[in-house]
């Protein structure tokens, strides 16, 4: 096994964490913040990279031209189910529970109407870059999973900057943090809500045009990806955004360098039961707080 | 009062049971009526792509045979129900079709996993059923109401690897690597020993065989891997989801093995509407190719011009007119839809199917083992091995990634 | 006195009256399709009354009930497959084992709370599956098949009716038995506040593993049964996350603070997804179905039990009734 097959394989993995991690963070944030937990999160993803697939072969946009206008377009629909669903569910005892039940109906809901529509074919988005390499030496890099590793990064570091240090973000911090003072303060803990749900959305729907860069998209796809969104937003500790980045750094370094040196039919086994004694040891999350 | 609501509802539900056969009206069939054939598949969910292309070709089946006057003078219907890519929806849906409907015959289940599920049921429901069936293994259960009419057994892979050696590159110029990437799913698994046999006895090194669980996370160290090791013979034994990330994961890396060989992503129609250039050259074993010169083929194709307006037929349009197509020979043949009496004709002699002729199958349901090998070229799928059949000339070594 | 003792004996008498009209309902000889799927739906039963135990009444939400389940389907297909032994002699050891599985992972995964409990049973469950992806004594990828009873399909139907019948009956009574008992207002009392219980003197640790070892031991029961029924056995049927999930969303449909719940959920659910598949495009009675949890949980958020009760004591007020 040469050095530089090992480092290919961990940047790779690296690369691909980061996209998961952008998939997961919104996931996260509505469930460390709202007690909402989102199981339609990853159909939106999958919406998101539909969009981008619609931009991309009829009007030919560059998939990094259309990010901020799926992201308006995501955000959007996160506004209208906030609206529609979740401030409603919001009332029962069991917020949690409740939502985990509605969601589950959006994603039902939201993924037949795209199958209807758009039929159930597998999709690939493939702007030029997806398919070629940049070469340093021995070592290849996929500039598909680079660019949706920028994406990601640049999605989080984005989302971060908005919580801590815009006015709107503090109040959602705020609100979040402790709900009378901040109501008392006149934040309005509606709109706050409301932001914090659709900005959830747009940075999954962001998520989307990422993954589709490496993988095939479908509707029913979407049942695969809340796999990884589960996994990741728990390492990360919910409702932390760093740690949510984080975590996908750490879960791809471990793809990677169980790619590197083991058999690859146990990389998913030895993935998950890391994760399974992490989350047993430190059940807060590695980088929760 | 709680307890009394409990009961009221447990009161209901025992009434809204024993009202339950009343909700589906069935009627007895007489003759004149049409043929009711019944079943369920996955229109929904993870395997919905491929089973609404095998819907549409039994659709067109039975708008075929009606047109040509129906079988034994009666039309036919189709009853299908969907059972959301779930295995044990599917049993519930066939036992519904069987017992509510009436049907008089079913026809095949999608995708394996259901069908192995559903083998058993139509044992005890003595129907004859007549799909892909389930893998190899599902084969040896001891039934006797199940055809492969084809089937997809991985078992039978390595003819179309032996076939490449043997009669499609002159032995100077035979690969002398391969490397071999299989999920780890039993249609994959299956087909592993037999390919590692035909590399052995042809004198090429496997460097790389390795296995992956679904859903695979990232492509890019196998490919790597054999890139580095030079495999030249490029063997993936994946879905579709997995094939594609593979295969750009190949041309990120400008990895340029002299074939690629996959086992079914390069059949589905999005093979070559996704990928396009990229996709072209590769190769896939296949057990009915669509422009094979015989019997039924030239409705296949013809049904796909009309309904789609496609110059080559979907793969799973043609396989799904061809499951019914032997559904119908054996109806036929037997002069009668009892199941029992056309699955003692399927077994008896041997019989012209789409897929080939005096083909006779054995004690187990399945057809002597045969595979045809296709090669993708401006996304069209042409057969090129067994010789006498090809449509298209095999293109060796394949040429190098475009750089667009 | 005389009128509440009259009345007990009334709910009694038509208990027993309905459960021997679900008992002789094969005997009217319907297709077996509604067999099959009362069947399907007493199983459904069955499994959300044993995941309530925790997930109701504790509020700990698993999504690993299938891990258990899968340990007693594939408990009975290996002593059939390799020692021969009939999976009605062997669904109570699939249930054993179920419980040993339960207990072994219990001790570290129940001192999680909340989410971090949710996930980590979920990990469970995928881990498990990939394992027996990989493991050839339990059939790997193939899977093991059963032999078939050897009866005709119509008293096959039958006895999975009766045996599915008589199982969800009885892990409803236990689980309404435990909803009344010291046990259950244990549970409970976890549920409302976990700190606050234990410094009342209530061993949650302790109550938690019994609910725990209880729901999956019921869970490999039904798995057991249900794995002869398929005759099949494989780790993408079994170990079904959706599965799991159905669990989830029927109690929580019905309500899952109450035994009733469950029971309202599982049933109604299985049948309105029987009713609506026959609309045209299965796509949409897909988007029916998701809309109609959307638009319960919407109206009905503590689920439709809790709702209906809710009409129940409104109305007793109003007639000047006394709540209780």
């Amino acid at each position: 096994m040469t050095l530089s097959y090992i480092i290919e394989s961990i940047i790779s993995g690296i690369l691909l964490g980061g996209i998961y991690a952008i998939l997961s963070v919104g996931f996260g944030l509505t469930w460390g913040t709202m007690k909402v937990l989102n199981i339609s999160h990853s159909v939106f993803a999958v919406l998101g990279a539909f969009v981008s697939y619609w931009l991309f072969v009829k009007l030919k946009v560059d998939p990094i031209l259309s990010l901020p206008l799926i992201v308006i377009i995501l955000f959007s629909s996160g506004a209208i189910i906030y609206k529609l669903v979740i401030r409603p569910v919001q009332r029962a005892k069991d917020v949690i529970m409740a939502s985990m039940v509605a969601t589950f109906g959006v994603a039902i809901v939201v993924e037949n109407v795209m199958s209807y529509f758009w039929r159930p074919d597998p999709r690939i988005l493939k702007p030029a870059y997806a398919s070629s390499s940049i070469f340093l030496g021995e070592i290849s890099i996929s500039q598909g999973p680079l660019i949706g590793f920028i994406m990601a990064i640049c999605a989080i570091s984005l989302l971060y900057w908005f919580l801590n240090h815009t006015y709107i973000g503090k109040g959602v911090q705020a609100t979040w943090q402790n709900p009378i003072g901040a109501a008392l303060v006149g934040i309005n803990q509606e709109r706050v809500s409301l932001i914090t749900f659709g900005l959830s959305i747009a940075s999954a729907g962001a998520a989307g045009v990422a993954m589709a860069l490496i993988y095939a998209f479908y509707p029913s796809v979407q049942s695969i990806w809340t796999l990884f969104v589960f996994l990741v937003t728990i390492v990360g500790g919910v409702g932390s955004v760093i740690g949510t980045g984080l975590a996908g750094l750490l879960i791809g370094s471990i793809i990677g360098i169980c790619a590197a040196f083991l058999p690859f039919v146990w990389v998913n086994v030895l993935l998950f039961a890391l994760l399974l004694v992490i989350l047993l040891f430190k059940p807060e999350g590695l980088f929760g707080n | 009062m709680k307890k009394g609501l409990v009961l009221i509802f447990i009161a209901f539900v025992a009434v809204l049971v024993y009202s339950l056969p009343l909700f589906c009206q069935t009627t007895k069939t007489a003759s004149g009526e049409p043929i009711k054939i019944g079943g369920s598949l996955p229109l929904t969910g993870l395997a919905s792509e491929q089973a609404k292309w095998v819907k549409a070709g039994y659709e067109y089946w039975a708008e075929d045979v009606n047109k040509r006057g129906g079988l034994l003078g009666r039309p036919v219907r189709l009853i299908i129900y969907d059972d959301e890519s779930n295995a044990d929806k599917a049993v519930t849906y066939y036992e519904r079709a069987i017992t509510v409907d009436k049907v008089d015959l079913v026809f095949g289940g999608y995708p394996g996993t259901s069908n192995v599920a559903i083998m058993p049921l139509v044992e005890k429901y003595k129907k004859v059923f007549i799909g892909q069936g389930g893998h190899g293994k599902s084969f040896e259960q001891g039934f006797t109401y199940s055809f492969g009419s084809p089937p997809l057994m991985g078992e039978w892979s390595g003819l179309s690897i032996a076939g490449i050696f043997d009669d499609l590159i002159p032995k100077k110029d035979w690969p002398k690597t391969a490397a071999m990437l299989t999920m780890n799913n039993v249609i994959g698994l299956a087909a592993v020993p037999g390919i590692l046999k035909v590399f052995e006895s042809r004198g090429v090194k496997v460097v790389v065989n390795e296995t992956y669980n679904l859903p695979l996370s990232d492509a890019n160290p196998l490919v790597s891997k054999a890139k580095g090791r030079g495999a030249e013979f490029f063997i993936v034994q994946g879905f579709f989801d997995d094939t594609v990330m593979i295969m750009r994961a190949a041309k990120a890396q400008r990895y340029n093995p002299k074939v690629i060989w996959n086992i079914l992503a390069s059949r589905i129609p999005a093979w070559g509407k996704e990928l396009g250039s990229d996709g072209d050259y590769v190769l896939a074993n296949n057990f009915f190719p669509p422009g094979l010169p015989y019997p039924g083929n030239d409705r296949i194709k013809e049904g796909a011009k009309i309904k789609f307006g496609l110059s080559e037929p979907p793969d799973f349009f043609a396989i799904g007119y061809c499951w019914m197509y032997t559904l119908e020979v054996g109806v036929r043949g037997a002069g009668s839809l009892d199941d029992t009496k056309i699955r003692d004709y399927l077994r008896s002699r041997p019989l012209d199917l789409p897929y080939g002729k005096g083909i006779k199958f054995d004690s187990r349901g399945l057809p002597p083992p045969f595979n045809y090998t296709v090669q993708t070229k401006d996304g069209k799928n042409e057969i090129v091995w067994p010789k006498d059949v090809a449509t298209g000339k095999f293109v060796y070594p394949r040429p190098a990634w475009s750089s667009k | 006195m005389r009128d509440k003792t009259n009345g007990r004996y009334m709910k009694y008498g038509l208990f027993l009256i309905v459960m021997f009209m679900l008992f002789v309902f094969p005997v009217l000889k319907p297709p077996l399709f509604f067999l099959s799927l009362l069947f399907t739906a007493y199983m459904y039963v069955a499994l959300a009354e044993s995941w309530n135990l925790m997930g109701g009444y504790t509020g700990y939400i698993s999504l690993g009930h299938i891990a258990f389940f899968s340990t007693g389907a594939y408990t009975t297909a290996v002593f059939m497959n390799r020692f021969g032994v009939s999976p009605f002699a062997t669904a109570l050891l699939g249930g054993f084992f179920a419980a040993v599985l339960a207990a072994l992972v219990g001790y570290p995964v129940l001192r999680l709370k909340g989410a971090y409990f949710t996930i980590s049973s979920l990990l469970l469950a995928v881990v498990m599956q990939l394992i027996f992806m990989n493991w050839d004594f339990v059939g790997s990828s193939v899977g093991l098949w059963y032999k078939l009873l050897p009866v005709s399909i119509e008293i096959n139907r039958m006895i999975f009716y009766e045996v599915m019948l008589f199982l969800a009956t009885a892990i409803t009574l236990i689980v309404r038995w435990v909803e009344k008992s010291k046990f259950g207002a244990g549970l409970i009392a976890i549920r409302e506040d976990e700190d606050v219980a234990k410094t009342m003197g209530i061993n949650s640790p302790w109550l938690k593993m019994k609910a725990f070892i209880l729901g999956a031991f019921f869970a490999g029961v039904i798995g057991g049964v249900y794995g002869y029924y398929i005759a099949y056995v494989h780790p993408e049927v079994t170990f079904n996350i959706n599965t799991s999930l159905l669990i989830l969303l029927m109690s929580f449909f019905g309500g899952c603070r109450t035994w009733v719940g469950p029971l309202f959920g599982a049933i109604v659910l299985s049948l309105v997804n029987q009713l609506i598949v026959t609309f045209i495009g299965a796509e949409i009675s897909r988007i029916l179905y998701g809309m109609l949890l959307v638009v319960v949980i919407i109206f009905m958020p503590d689920g439709v039990i809790h709702y209906i009760r809710g009409l129940f004591v409104h109305r007793k007020i109003r007639h000047g009734d006394s709540i209780l």
